[in-house]
């Protein structure tokens, strides 16, 4: 078994009109153990841009707060916030960094630009990155998220409509892993604001 | 006689003085002039752009006050090229405390490491002392609002009020005549007697009543002028550096206090 299977997770982020969702499940397992049900994988990087890091759980932790000492650094050396495209960029390099023994994440950015332009990207554990028009999946449940947005998924979603297909995309998904799952937080970013909501899923 | 003992930094005279840093010190006393000034809600950082031609072109980013840190905004008397690498130093420094401690660095540590880095230039052989004062008006949950100023051989004081660069003595001594302290009667025998009774409204109206005495000019203008404050915001600190809009509208409020310099 892969250390990326370690501790289970599933993630996924998906663009609307005018609006992105990033959404993650809140198991932390050790392979088949569950010892967590309520840890965090999504992380906030500006008002604006969230970051989601499905993989090995220290791994997670210890990017977060490397993350959060790049932004900062960036946010008084240039007087502005970092725009999404630039930290995915941060991110890959970070990454890439350590080419030959490497963070194992698979790192997934959702955010709006300055003219509320929504963007996702993913990238894999060595900051290759993948951008996408419609939606980024990663972690333990990733095949079952792809199977899931691809049927789920249509353009122009207003936030309403994609807080319940990124929500159903993913309880389904985590449903059919064994590793993943245990309740859900969705996060859908709106040029008006942020709104977080827990959701309850299976819980088993 | 002088000679001998000012052409390098780390050489005592005999009367027991370091010329190099002292001749750094004077540099700072024609630098523009940064005050601040603390309240019980926050505090108020105001710097002077110096003259300079008016084919330059004008800068838009601040040339005096910078963010060190989400805690800590500082204002800078002297050499801006030596101010810069410093800024940039403590920012790493600060960042690195809050990536092994996850919590943010506290004010006065951070002013501490700045100054051992300006210390180090005055001892050890070679190079010139950072030719840098600093006002660092900073806020953590232990101490509260806090107020220090750094000098380039590397001591820090804290301050209820406090001014470097060009007049600093005049601007110091009308703080100490309006600030409007604390009555020590209140207090008891053991009790440490912080606090003011400023707002922020008195210490914006100070320090524009500061500057007019101590600046040079017909006119306060935001073409010269910065200011920042650091407050209390859903129990977080929050730094606001003015745009020059805010600070024509400061300096409006308080047109009653800034006399014209001619009319003295």
């Amino acid at each position: 078994m892969s250390i990326m299977q370690y501790n289970g997770s599933a993630i996924v982020a998906m663009a609307g009109k005018d609006c992105v969702a990033i959404a993650a499940d809140k198991r932390l397992g050790q392979r088949a153990l569950t010892v967590d049900t309520d840890f965090q994988k999504v992380f906030p990087i500006t008002d604006r841009t969230y970051v989601g890091l499905p993989g090995l759980a220290t791994d997670v932790k210890t990017l977060y707060d490397r993350f959060r000492m790049r932004v900062n650094l960036y946010k008084h050396r240039e007087e502005r916030t970092i725009e999404p495209k630039t930290f995915s960029h941060l991110v890959s390099h970070m990454l890439y960094e350590r080419r030959f023994g490497p963070y194992f994440v698979e790192p997934i950015i959702a955010g709006l630009d300055k003219n509320d332009k929504p963007y996702i990207c993913g990238m894999d554990l060595i900051g290759c990155l993948d951008f996408a028009k419609d939606f980024i999946v990663g972690g333990t449940a990733s095949d079952n998220l792809y199977g899931m947005c691809e049927s789920l998924w249509e353009p122009d979603l207003g936030p309403n409509d994609l807080f319940e297909t990124i929500s159903q995309a993913l309880l389904a998904a985590v449903d059919r892993d064994a590793l993943s799952g245990w309740g859900a937080v969705v996060h859908i970013i709106t040029p008006e604001g942020v709104i977080t909501r827990d959701i309850k899923g299976r819980m088993d | 006689m002088a000679r001998r003992y000012d052409s390098r930094t780390t050489i005592f005279s005999p009367e027991g003085r370091l010329y190099q840093v002292e001749y750094a010190m004077e540099a700072i006393s024609h630098a523009g002039t940064v005050i601040g000034v603390l309240s019980k809600d926050g505090i108020v950082l105001a710097a002077e752009r110096q003259a300079t031609s008016n084919l330059l072109e004008q800068s838009l980013d601040n040339e005096k006050i910078y963010e060190m840190n989400d805690n800590v905004v500082a204002g800078v008397a002297g050499h801006a090229a030596d101010a810069n690498t410093l800024i940039n130093q403590s920012r790493a420094i600060a960042q690195r405390y809050l990536l092994k401690y996850d919590s943010p660095m506290p004010v006065e540590q951070l002013v501490r490491r700045l100054c051992d880095m300006k210390q180090g230039y005055t001892q050890y052989g070679g190079l010139r002392p950072f030719g840098v004062s600093f006002l660092c008006a900073g806020w953590d949950s232990t101490f509260g609002f806090q107020l220090y100023q750094s000098d380039p051989a590397g001591n820090y004081s804290s301050w209820k009020a406090a001014c470097i660069g060009e007049n600093y003595s005049n601007a110091q001594s009308i703080l100490k005549q309006e600030y409007k302290d604390e009555e020590k009667e209140e207090a008891g025998p053991n009790v440490r007697t912080v606090g003011s009774q400023m707002t922020m409204d008195d210490a914006l109206k100070l320090t524009c009543q500061v500057l007019s005495k101590t600046i040079d000019t017909a006119k306060l203008s935001s073409k010269k002028l910065e200011f920042a404050t650091i407050t209390l915001k859903a129990g977080k600190p929050f730094i606001h550096v003015y745009t020059s809009t805010e600070i024509d509208e400061v300096l409006k409020k308080y047109e009653s206090v800034i006399k014209p310099a001619d009319s003295q």
